[in-house]
């Protein structure tokens, strides 16, 4: 009886204080605005920007970029705000890309999808499979803009068969940065080209006997250098031609050349060449700038960083499996992709708004700030840019690993391998890889053993996200 | 009032204690009311909607879910991978919450002797990590921990336990170290808070009892032994059980320390849930699944604490 009585008085409760918010909270903000306007006008003066600023567009842009890169794309934010009086953009920092692309999916539920959003290269296949999107490609052609404008790698990247689907802002490529002090000092040519792995242990091998450093190499197990050195050694990770020809069914990693890479890979740590540094990538930098190790994996777009070092820091191209020829890199980094807000004036303002961040003037000094390079082919014959490159050589290493990359086959074919894997499930797979580190590491298995165990992980994630499109 | 008095003595009598008997009652709930709302936003509509997606596989991208039944649930308990992080939680329970509260009594007992005026200095150099946020903890710890560069190791060669840094314990790259070392940061942020719940049951001890015993000519080892814990053990009840339920539910340093690495050697339960939902490719069917084991293995600890262990506690 009395647990009854309480359960309904507390229903009522509840009843009635839903009841008396909702009406309140309706014409809360209409009474105010009316008084005010009439009351306002000898404060007219005041009122006129903020309602200048109520007519422009306002959208809503999601980036992933902190610290030095976050505060260069404010600044370029600013600077499409100040150029015109039409459109403001309302820019957000949401943490890692992993974060935005996380809270980005969970907006399609919650509500408050942004307009615009900066996504990271693994997560194409879900974006597109979204549904949600604006392709590029649709816009690109209703106002008459050549896709051409992109190089090549890029322009590949982030196509499907109707044309780009997403618009190219911050593309990256992995490089070595070695420390040139310690090169010089031990009496060791540093790295030209693309070296083989066995090549780069014999450097290894010369650096240690000249005891320039405790260790040759620093990386993080971070899944992209295995992604992008099984590129450079031309292995395919998924199957239909890396998911470029279809809907992945199988991951191909754990062929004879993924082996290889990651015979390589973990081999460095286990033969001391390397320290284990898990899974992260600060204490790979801390472990190089420390002069701990004297050449590290990392991006492009941390350039600007690591030249800042006490040091003189070279950059060259990642190696590649000995029972190859080096074949290039698969594009790294994000772009920027156009929610349907359902509001044919709003995507347009978002259209214009990403058209202006691929821009030559926006593209150059998002460059030379960063170290992400433009992804303009006209870019490359800038008379600035080239000296600029001249007098900071670090900045154009990503450039010519990249433009060197042989993006077709001898027979003429597609090379995609160097197109980079496309599955909706990718960023879970990469976690796989990462997790796989340690079976070899800590578990003693060997690189063969532990691939099939992570490739037998990853198709059961591509079965499960497949199965949505059956 | 009046009124009614004289139309009816009786049946006035009981609308009054009937009225007496709701208004209480609905009062009580109008005041809880707020509370009572932000519960039910936040806790329960949220654990029911926790259910209904547990049942269902979701899209990445959230507007496509496939029911499935109990699959989600069949899923994880036939994993192996599961399992190992059910292991790993244990193990992580077990190496913070005794050793914890062991520290805890330990430190309370001596902050209790008068230490002149420095004691609220002492205590307050105790309390601190409780108020750094996990986060902190965490990347302070990774400075610490770093094989390369990191002062734990470093010390421990300049002491001479270690010839150099490689040699001494690849702190969370190594499988074997990285569980303890995530157990030393969690109990560190954790061990200022149960000194204080520690300290201020030693403090509530009558001295009498502390007298008597010296009389007795108990020594100071028996009197901990035989006063000081047993009139503690209320106070070590509720430590137990809410440093159970906080390391179930550790997350803040496992995340920054190693994201549940290497390989899966520190994937709790929680962080499990938190990967499975939110990192790479969401299942957030899957994830929800993992929150009901979760829940149910903290409810049932919690009872076992109260069955076992209650009858244990000793009240003055």
């Amino acid at each position: 009886m009395k647990s009854k009585l309480s359960v309904l008085s507390l229903f009522l409760i509840v009843v009635l204080l839903v009841a008396a918010c909702a009406p309140a909270a309706a014409p809360a903000p209409a009474a105010p605005e009316a008084p005010a306007a009439a009351a306002t006008e000898p404060a007219a003066e005041e009122a006129a920007p903020a309602a200048a600023a109520g007519d422009k567009t306002t959208l809503e842009f999601w980036h992933a970029m902190g610290g030095n890169l976050g505060e260069t794309v404010q600044e370029l934010v600013d600077r499409f705000n100040a150029s015109q009086d039409q459109i403001f953009v309302n820019a957000t920092f949401q943490g890692s890309y992993d974060d935005t692309y996380n809270a980005l999916l969970a907006s399609f539920e919650s509500g408050g999808t942004p307009n615009i959003v900066q996504n990271f290269d693994l997560s194409s296949q879900t974006m597109i499979d979204t549904g949600k999107l604006v392709p590029a490609w649709q816009l690109m052609e209703a106002d008459g803009y050549d896709p051409e404008t992109f190089i090549p790698a890029v322009r590949g990247y982030y196509s499907d068969e109707n044309g780009m689907v997403s618009m190219a802002f911050n593309s990256s490529t992995p490089l070595l940065y070695y420390n040139a002090d310690m090169f010089e000092a031990a009496g060791v040519t540093p790295p030209q080209g693309s070296l083989s792995f066995s090549e780069f242990k014999a450097m290894c091998d010369e650096l240690k006997a000249a005891n320039v450093a405790p260790y040759c190499f620093t990386f993080g197990q971070v899944g992209w250098e295995f992604e992008q050195m099984l590129a450079n050694s031309g292995g395919l990770f998924f199957n239909e031609n890396n998911g470029r020809t279809g809907r992945p069914t199988e991951v191909q990693f754990n062929n004879e050349k993924g082996v290889e890479v990651f015979e390589f890979l973990t081999s460095l740590v286990t033969e001391g060449y390397s320290p284990n540094l898990n899974n992260t990538w600060t204490d790979t930098d801390s472990t190089f700038l420390t002069q701990q190790a004297a050449i590290e994996f990392d991006s492009t777009s941390d350039v600007s960083l690591i030249q800042n070092a006490e040091f003189t820091v070279g950059t060259a191209f990642i190696p590649h499996a000995d029972s190859s020829e080096r074949n290039g890199v698969a594009l790294g980094g994000a772009a920027l992709w156009l929610l349907d807000s359902g509001d044919e004036a709003l995507n347009r303002a978002a259209w214009e708004f990403i058209k202006f961040m691929a821009a030559p003037e926006q593209q150059k000094d998002w460059h030379m700030a960063t170290g992400y390079f433009p992804v303009r082919a006209d870019l490359m014959e800038d008379p600035e840019l080239q000296t600029f490159w001249a007098e900071n050589p670090n900045f154009a290493t990503a450039i010519e690993q990249l433009t060197t990359t042989n993006t077709t086959l001898a027979d003429g074919s597609t090379n995609y391998a160097v197109l980079g894997g496309r599955a909706g499930p990718f960023p879970a797979i990469r976690r796989i890889i990462v997790a796989t580190y340690s079976r070899v590491l800590n578990d003693g298995l060997t690189p063969q053993e532990a691939l099939d165990e992570a490739a037998e992980k990853a198709n059961a994630e591509l079965a499960n996200y497949n199965a949505f499109f059956e | 009032m009046a009124q009614s008095t004289l139309d009816g003595p009786t049946a006035a009598r009981s609308t009054v204690k009937a009225r007496k008997r709701v208004w209480p009652t609905l009062e009580a709930y109008l005041y809880l009311a707020p509370t009572l709302i932000g519960l039910l936003i936040f806790v329960f509509i949220p654990i029911f909607t926790s259910f209904q997606l547990s049942l269902n596989r979701i899209a990445p991208f959230g507007n496509q879910t496939r029911f499935v039944g109990l699959d989600n649930y069949v899923t994880l308990l036939t994993s192996a991978d599961y399992w190992d992080t059910v292991r790993i939680t244990f193990l992580f329970v077990l190496g913070t919450v005794p050793t914890g509260i062991a520290l805890a009594v330990a430190l309370a007992i001596l902050l209790s002797y008068p230490v002149g005026r420095m004691a609220w200095f002492y205590r307050a150099l105790i309390f601190v990590p409780v108020i750094i946020s996990s986060a902190v903890t965490g990347v302070l710890f990774r400075w610490l921990y770093h094989p390369v560069v990191g002062y734990l190791s470093y010390w421990m060669v300049q002491l001479g336990i270690f010839e150099n840094m490689q040699q001494a314990p690849n702190w969370l790259g190594s499988k074997e170290w990285a569980l303890v070392a995530v157990i030393i940061a969690t109990a560190w942020r954790q061990l200022g808070f149960n000194v204080i719940i520690a300290l201020a049951g030693v403090q509530n001890i009558d001295e009498s009892f502390y007298d008597a015993a010296k009389v007795d000519g108990a020594g100071i080892l028996q009197r901990i032994r035989h006063i000081t814990l047993p009139l503690l053990s209320p106070t070590l009840f509720f430590l137990l059980v809410i440093n159970v339920i906080y390391s179930f539910q550790a997350f803040g340093e496992i995340n920054i320390l190693t994201q549940g690495g290497p390989g899966r050697a520190t994937t709790t339960m929680v962080y499990s849930i938190f990967e499975t939902a939110f990192v790479g490719t969401p299942q957030r069917g899957l994830a929800s699944a993992q929150a009901y084991i979760l829940a149910v293995m903290v409810i049932s600890m919690s009872f076992i604490n109260f069955a076992t262990a209650s009858r244990r506690v000793h009240y003055q």
